[in-house]
């Protein structure tokens, strides 16, 4: 599904190359569940907003499904978010003028999904979340974790067939990020979408099946866990 | 999803109210503003515009070597008439410039304004009584028209449109006349009349030298204009010489003649100054000038907003959003916000217009269909949508999702120098009415406190028609009128002060030239309060006072270069006049035009008509006074009839001033505006300034800053940009204050207090403004700021 050949990021300051990512050469399969870890500064989330095409390598080759990403014109890029593409975040980011129904219909309405679809699907959403109480509610009348479900609802809504994630319990208690640890964990095996995480916790890199260690911007481990 | 960008939209607004509702207060005030003045303009501009003809329409004007004029000789009509075949027709009208009375019994009617028109006239001007045009049978039956307001005076209960018998003049002189039915004034033309009368044709009898009418061709379309006034220049100077006017070739060569059309009359006349021009210009400049302000602002504060914003758009760009579908949400959102502050103007502009209806004499009205409104509003908020819409929204949806979701994010500094210019743009328009506005108080009040020389005050001027050149003739009227307790002297005059005077030649001092001349009977300096310089004034004592003696003011003497004027002669009219007094200069024609050379004299054959009665009253008595004289008129002047009208002269002056007052209004209005608009733009903008700063401010606080240093560290950007606007301005407002004093001969010298001043106040509010902003920052908790770190 991806494909990443020799990836290099750096910044070039006064003529001195600040490296970010040197040389990451790697592959993740569809329905693979793929954990980056290493310490801060390592490049992680750079590696991540390249997945997630947010940021451009300065250097390398990414094949997203088949496709040269770095030749890729704004708006296909677009429409790989439309259909291909959840992100969740440490911060949630949900959109604070909107309620939780309203959040999780937005990438519904880019997709251009009719009114009927989109309804069923939210509810849909909401209740396999157990969220319809709380529809009508602003984020900011919910707990992070609760925010954090609405987050992947409305990543998943588009049905996806990749989640991003940015240390997505980053911000919750250890019993809220079980929860959406296992969900996580639900949706790779049960739906057999792909999901990629960024984590510091070792805890949480257990529930995928693959680690990829990052230091100083180079891949110094790349494991298979048993989960 | 438009209807939930639309709510978004709304919550969003409603979040951040107070921004809202100065960023749509701001512009809805400049909008109102703007709205007056493209009301005002459109009606200025729109005279006669109701004429089908308006665009071939001409008048015929003049030109002498020394001044232009639209006074023609009345035959020239019909020769342009059936010398060029582009002329379609040709009319002649004459404003009568006496006061009339006409009555129906008991009801009065005093008319100052009766046009005289032929047929042709009535036709190109589109002069239509109610019931339409009719063609006058022969020479001499004149058709009179009453306009609507004048026919409900004299015939209050008149529903139909028959002739009507009236008298004219008092009501025991016997003269009577039809008038034929009313008419509707049209007060946005440049024709504007108490009534019309139209004869068949008109000055069937004059030559060459009675410049009396006022000629207006209709041309066919496509004519050449510039060609034809050369012909018709041509035509004149050849009749002129053909004619008995006496010209000599030489003369006749220097005069000319000019088409000006009818979409010039108005504002800016060939012949005739073109101030109101000028002055539409300047407001217009001053209208689109608050508007851009109000745009900027607008552009300013919702910049300021971006930081909220910044994660909505990341957001969506991941979820699949084009950039242009987050431009055009934006847009809608400044839409609804412009749309709404044009309502509020709208309603802003109704509650003032009554307020600028009064300033500047007009009829405006926001619903009415005629002025443009409809299609106008709407363009104008399109623009100001894309003025002030189109930045800001192309910043905030060109966010990069990477930035912007990271978590700490600080939009670029590259906008910067952007805003700070568009600040130090708006506080030097700020800066300029501030000056100007002082500047013109100064100068009115310098023309309020200043010696006129004379005294206008209780001097009550008394219209009248009966002449009374010969002082004899005035004697028992004087009498009389000073037998009622409370006057304290009575004369009569050519003119009046704050009128215009005639002009003839004296010479004097083997020096010859056009002076002013007053033709005035005893008492008129007394009257006035007029100061002598040396000499005396007229007294009944002196015999020779009523055949040739004259009073000349100081200017004269220095026009004639005269040393020890008593006793010397001056020459005009073929009579010997021998200088008897001279009196100190007074500023008869206000304090725009200099004090010109001026002699009095009782008797002058050259002179115009002594009409103008004037009385000093003293100010305890004056109700009764008037009250006696309107009851006794008829006994006392019994030539002028039965009807007592009367005017202050203080107030009749004052209409001098009245030009400058309604600039002051305009700039204490534009002062107050764009400091009003400048002001919240620097509120926003502080506002957004001290939210970016407030990890720096709460990293310097606990490097121990304290908090005076803070709002000093704060303020300096400001303080910066506020002297930079006014050393901007000043020079400007400098030459344009120093040009507008120099339209007075009579004028302060440039005062250095108000560009100090200036300073002074913007400097004061923008510490005050950032302060305030700046007061959140420094009282809060440091640990809150770097709390995300």
């Amino acid at each position: 599904m991806i494909e990443l050949k020799n990836i290099e990021k750096y910044y070039a300051n006064k003529g001195v190359k600040s490296y970010i990512l040197r040389h990451v050469t790697t592959s993740i399969k569809q329905g693979e569940f793929v954990s980056i870890m290493g310490p801060s500064g390592a490049g992680k989330s750079t590696l991540l907003n390249i997945l997630g095409m947010l940021e451009e390598p300065t250097y390398g080759e990414y094949h997203f499904m088949g496709e040269d990403v770095t030749a890729m014109k704004e708006r296909q890029r677009i429409e790989l978010y439309r259909n291909h593409i959840g992100f969740v975040f440490q911060a949630y980011h949900l959109i604070d003028e909107m309620t939780v129904a309203e959040n999780i219909e937005a990438p519904l309405l880019y997709k251009k999904i009719p009114g009927a679809e989109r309804k069923s699907r939210i509810a849909d959403v909401l209740d396999r979340f157990n969220m319809v109480a709380k529809k009508d509610l602003f984020p900011n009348q919910l707990s992070g974790g609760q925010q954090q479900l609405v987050g992947i609802a409305r990543a998943l809504v588009a049905q996806p067939s990749i989640i991003l994630a940015d240390e997505p319990t980053g911000n919750l208690q250890s019993a809220q990020a079980e929860q959406i640890m296992d969900l996580f964990k639900k949706l790779n095996q049960e739906e057999n979408i792909t999901i990629l995480q960024v984590t510091h916790s070792e805890k949480n890199a257990q529930y995928g099946n693959r680690i990829l260690t990052i230091e100083d911007g180079v891949i110094k481990e790349d494991v298979s866990v048993n989960g | 999803m438009f209807k939930l960008n639309l709510k978004i939209a709304l919550r969003n607004l409603w979040k951040n109210r107070t921004i809202t509702a100065i960023n749509v207060g701001g512009l809805a005030v400049a909008l109102s503003a703007f709205i007056l003045v493209m009301m005002y303009a459109t009606y200025e501009t729109s005279f006669d515009k109701e004429n089908p003809n308006y665009d071939n329409i001409y008048v015929v004007g003049i030109t002498y070597p020394e001044f232009k004029t639209y006074y023609t000789a009345a035959p020239f009509a019909k020769a342009i008439k059936q010398n060029f075949p582009e002329v379609e027709s040709a009319g002649l009208v004459k404003e009568g410039s006496f006061e009339l009375t006409i009555k129906n019994g008991k009801n009065t009617l005093f008319t100052n304004k009766i046009l005289a028109a032929d047929y042709n006239a009535a036709k190109i001007l589109n002069i239509n009584p109610n019931g339409g045009l009719i063609k006058p049978a022969g020479d001499v039956e004149r058709l009179t028209y009453l306009s609507n307001e004048s026919m409900k005076t004299l015939f209050p209960n008149k529903k139909d449109n028959k002739p009507e018998m009236v008298g004219f003049g008092a009501s025991n002189s016997g003269i009577t006349g039809i008038i034929a039915g009313s008419i509707k004034n049209n007060l946005h033309s440049n024709f504007t009349f108490d009534g019309v009368s139209i004869a068949n044709e008109l000055g069937k009898n004059d030559n060459y030298d009675m410049n009396d009418y006022t000629i207006c061709v209709q041309v066919k379309p496509e004519t050449q204009v510039v060609n034809l006034e050369q012909k018709i220049t041509n035509l004149y100077q050849a009749e002129l010489l053909k004619s008995k006017a006496g010209k000599r070739i030489d003369e006749v060569k220097g005069i000319s003649t000019f088409l000006d059309p009818l979409s010039n009359l108005h504002l800016k006349p060939k012949a005739g100054n073109d101030a109101p021009y000028k002055t539409l210009i300047a407001l217009s400049v001053l209208g689109v000038l608050i508007l851009v302000i109000a745009s900027i602002n607008f552009t300013n504060l919702s910049i300021a907003q971006a930081t909220k914003r910044a994660k909505e758009v990341g957001v969506k760009k991941v979820l699949g959003a084009y950039r242009f579908q987050l431009t055009t949400q934006f847009l809608v959102e400044i839409f609804m916000q412009c749309f709404a502050a044009t309502i509020l103007a709208l309603i802003l502009a109704e509650l003032v217009l009554p307020n600028f209806n009064n300033l500047f004499q007009t009829h405006l009205s926001i619903w009415h269909i005629n002025n443009g409104l409809y299609w106008q509003l709407p363009l104008i908020l399109g623009v100001i949508t894309l003025i002030a819409g189109i930045y800001p929204a192309m910043i905030l949806s060109g966010f990069k999702p990477a930035v912007v979701l990271k978590g700490n994010f600080s939009t670029s500094k590259q906008s910067y120098w952007l805003r700070n210019g568009l600040l130090v743009f708006q506080f030097s328009v700020a800066v300029v009415f501030i000056i100007g506005l002082f500047i013109i108080n100064s100068q009115l009040k310098y023309m309020s406190k200043e010696d006129l020389g004379f005294t206008a005050n209780q001097v009550v001027y008394i219209k009248n028609i009966s002449i009374f050149n010969d002082p004899i003739k005035f004697e028992p009227v004087r009498e009389k009128i000073l037998k009622i307790p409370g006057i304290k002297s009575a004369t009569v005059a050519t003119f009046i002060p704050g009128g215009i005077n005639g002009i003839n030649n004296y010479t004097a001092n083997g020096i010859k030239a056009n002076i002013d001349f007053v033709d005035v009977d005893f008492d008129y300096f007394e009257t006035l309060e007029i100061k002598l310089k040396e000499g005396r004034l007229f007294s009944n004592e002196f015999k020779t006072d009523t055949i040739n003696s004259a009073v000349i003011n100081e200017s004269a003497v220095a026009k004639y270069g005269i040393k020890n004027p008593i006793g010397q002669t001056i020459r005009g009219c073929n009579i010997d006049y021998k200088i008897i007094g001279v009196i100190k200069d007074f500023k008869t024609q206000g304090f725009e035009t200099a004090i010109q050379p001026t002699i009095y004299t009782i008797k002058d054959p050259c002179g115009g008509y002594k009409t103008q009665i004037m009385l000093k009253i003293e100010e305890s008595k004056m109700t009764e006074a008037l009250a006696n004289l309107k009851s006794q008129w008829s006994t006392i002047n019994k030539l002028d009839g039965e009807d007592f009208r009367y005017q202050f002269l203080d107030e009749l002056y004052g209409k001098l001033f009245k030009k400058q007052e309604q600039l002051q209004s305009i700039f204490f209005a534009a002062a107050i505006l764009t400091i009003f608009i400048a002001i919240l733009g620097l509120f926003a903008f502080a506002k957004y300034i001290t939210n970016g700063r407030m990890k720096e401010i709460a990293v310097r606080k606990i490097l121990g800053a304290s908090d005076i240093q803070i709002l000093k560290l704060l303020n300096t950007s400001f303080f910066a940009i506020v002297v930079i606007a006014n050393l901007i301005s000043w020079p400007l407002a400098y030459i344009l204050t120093k040009k507008w004093l120099e339209t007075f001969a009579y004028r302060i010298e440039m005062p250095i207090l108000p560009f100090a001043l200036s300073a002074l106040i913007t400097i004061c509010l923008t510490v005050i403004t950032v302060s305030i902003q700046a007061q959140k920052a420094v009282k809060s908790n440091p640990v809150d700021a770097l709390k995300y770190e």
